[in-house]
């Protein structure tokens, strides 16, 4: 290809309640544009999504720079910034949700940190002048998954964010875990920024979901607890929760043989039930562990289990607190 | 004449995990310059572990000899993959690990590589007079030894020591993960089928730092060892790992059935006989069907594993017959 290679590539995934998209290029290409920055939009979207997909033909027939990725089935937002990832041209990656969450004016922003020597810059959308309702379900999702990873970002749920590409290509992502990209992206040892950014006026209203959504969320923070902190040793998790419930049953064992002992039927007890139940319970957790580490084991050696730094981009510092 | 140092090439590596020490790392390498001058043929591996201090800084300006060689990693993975990234990096055909405070003494080394080449596998250094806190350090190191060689079998009295020598072939066959390095030759001597001895080293107080372990914890350490008796015993017959147990919850299942057979014989079909004893041997049959049904996942993920990569051939030598 005889065109050189555009500062950025702008990836957006199509997924959820999605806003016109010629819009939306216009209103966050804009700022790009302002600040001398060669750029190209890749739109990742299902079949389904064509009401709103035609419209991009008439921009790339006026010469903007975009392209379209078509995808035959539903695979979820993680695989559609992975495809768009591959085909990117760009320096530089940004992900841009196609909803509106903040202001356009972040994209320089973050291009500018990413291009000072950030692995990854997300936005923190503050301050907050969206609904009560909203910042309160933003909220609860921190203290649940800043419980779980110490917390050190102040806004998991914001999708937009730049990056090297190195990033895409390193941070182990599948299912849902696009998510939280920059918090996998931090553990794997990449640099990750915040870069302060308002709510998009479009994004003040509050929102409340079907309770389907809340569950996938909550979904969600459960797997990214077992990725983070089990994957490695799954028997330290299942392990803690059989011995505890076999351990439970044991004790009632014990307790309903002693009263046995001392002149009481045991046969008509329906509490031996609970008893028997709990060891069942906690002998199949034990098991699942042994499974789970036998085959951590397996493919122990065809795994990369740590990421070696390449040479250093900027002087050592101390990490952020 | 002297021989020129063969760097890329070397017989003996040394790999030395490095988190947070950087009064410590130019000693360091000075004192294995220093024990190892007889020998022509040595490199260093340094594994800065993801420190924030100035070890990779001062690791790196060592690595002006061309056989002291540094690896970052990207972040803090703790001391088993440090170790692991080590092993990846060392080229020489006997390997030594140690610890990077200098309370292990470099000076030890020719003479855990003369051991391991009277015909060992893995030679564990012992520190016969430990330098550290009796309370904090001594005590719960000579707890976990003992549980180590209870449940395992293997001879060494000092699992926590670092001065290790290895053989490349034994490294190849084993793949550190979760917290291993704290029952190295046990591990070795299950996956690799390692022959183990120890031999008594030097051990210093801390001149610089602090000491990065604390009390051990015992769960999982018990966890991580019944990890590795899974791994000993039943490493290629998952079958037998689950059938085992199944077979046992089995014989409780008919063992509940028969006593409930015996008290209607006796008390004539009370509700409480007919119900709850034969509920109760039902639930040992569930578990005992479950247990098997694991046995075979876990049989297909053993077959898929080796499809993916063929096992290495375990280590034997011929003898005359």
């Amino acid at each position: 290809m005889s065109e050189s290679r555009p500062d950025v590539t702008v990836i957006v995934p199509v997924v959820e309640r999605p806003v016109p998209l010629v819009a939306l290029y216009r209103e966050f290409s804009e700022p790009l544009k302002q600040a001398g920055r060669t750029y190209e939009f890749i739109f990742a979207a299902y079949p389904w999504y064509r009401h709103l997909t035609d419209a991009l033909g008439e921009l790339s027939a006026q010469g903007e720079p975009v392209r379209l990725i078509e995808v035959m089935q539903s695979v979820g937002e993680t695989a559609l910034i992975k495809l768009a990832a591959y085909s990117a041209r760009g320096a530089v990656l940004v992900t841009l949700p196609a909803y509106l969450q903040t202001e356009a004016s972040a994209l320089p922003a973050l291009l500018a940190r990413v291009e000072a020597g950030a692995d990854l810059a997300v936005v923190w959308r503050w301050p907050r002048r969206d609904s009560l309702i909203n910042r309160l379900q933003n909220r609860m999702l921190h203290l649940l998954v800043g419980g779980i990873t110490g917390g050190r970002l102040h806004d998991v749920a914001c999708g937009v964010r730049a990056m090297r590409s190195e990033v895409v290509q390193e941070v182990p992502l599948y299912g849902e875990f696009a998510r939280f990209l920059p918090l996998l992206a931090q553990r794997e040892g990449f640099d990750v920024e915040e870069v302060q950014s308002p709510v998009h006026p479009a994004a003040m209203r509050g929102r409340v979901y079907g309770p389907g959504v809340y569950l996938r969320r909550l979904i969600d923070v459960v797997g990214l607890l077992f990725l983070l902190k089990f994957t490695e040793k799954p028997l330290r998790f299942f392990g803690l929760i059989g011995s505890l419930l076999s351990g439970l049953g044991a004790l009632l064992l014990a307790v309903l043989f002693i009263q046995r002992l001392t002149g009481q039927p045991l046969a008509d007890r329906p509490i031996l039930l609970l008893a028997v139940l709990l060891m069942v319970l906690g002998i199949q957790a034990v098991a699942l562990g042994l499974i789970g580490e036998m085959i951590v084991h397996l493919t122990a050696s065809q795994r990369r289990r740590y990421r070696v730094r390449s040479a250093p981009r900027r002087p050592a510092r101390p990490e952020a607190a | 004449m002297p021989v020129a140092p063969d760097v890329t090439h070397p017989r003996l590596s040394v790999v030395v995990p490095l988190f947070n020490e950087e009064e410590n790392v130019a000693l360091l390498v000075a004192a294995v310059r220093d024990a190892l001058d007889g020998d022509p043929s040595w490199e260093l591996v340094l594994v800065d572990d993801g420190s924030t201090d100035r070890t990779a800084a001062v690791a790196e300006a060592a690595g002006s000899d061309p056989r002291v060689r540094t690896v970052r990693l990207a972040r803090n993975y703790g001391q088993t993959l440090a170790m692991q990234a080590g092993f990846d990096q060392a080229r020489g055909a006997v390997v030594v690990s140690m610890d990077g405070d200098l309370q292990n003494d470099p000076r030890d080394i020719p003479r855990l590589v003369a051991t391991l080449d009277s015909g060992y596998d893995l030679v564990a250094g012992y520190r016969e007079r430990r330098q550290d806190k009796v309370l904090t350090r001594k005590i719960p190191s000579w707890v976990a030894n003992r549980i180590i060689l209870t449940l395992t079998g293997v001879r060494v009295r000092d699992n926590g020591c670092s001065l290790k020598a290895y053989r490349r072939a034994t490294l190849e066959r084993m793949h550190l993960y979760s917290d291993m390095h704290r029952f190295l030759p046990a591990f070795a001597a299950a996956t690799a089928g390692a022959r183990i001895t120890e031999i008594p080293v030097q051990h210093h107080a801390r001149r610089f730092g602090k000491s990065k372990y604390g009390l051990s914890r015992i769960f999982k350490l018990l966890a991580d060892l019944l990890t590795l008796m899974m791994l000993a015993w039943f490493r290629e017959r998952p079958l037998a790992l689950f059938g085992l147990p199944a077979l046992l919850a089995l014989g409780l299942g008919v063992g509940f059935l028969g006593w409930s057979a015996v008290a209607m014989q006796r008390f004539r079909l009370e509700v409480a006989n007919a119900y709850v004893l034969p509920a109760a041997a039902l639930l040992w049959i569930l578990l005992a069907c479950y247990l098997l049904m694991l046995g075979l996942v876990g049989e297909v993920a053993l077959r898929r594993a080796r499809e993916l990569e063929p096992e290495l051939l375990p280590i034997a030598v011929e003898r005359p017959a």
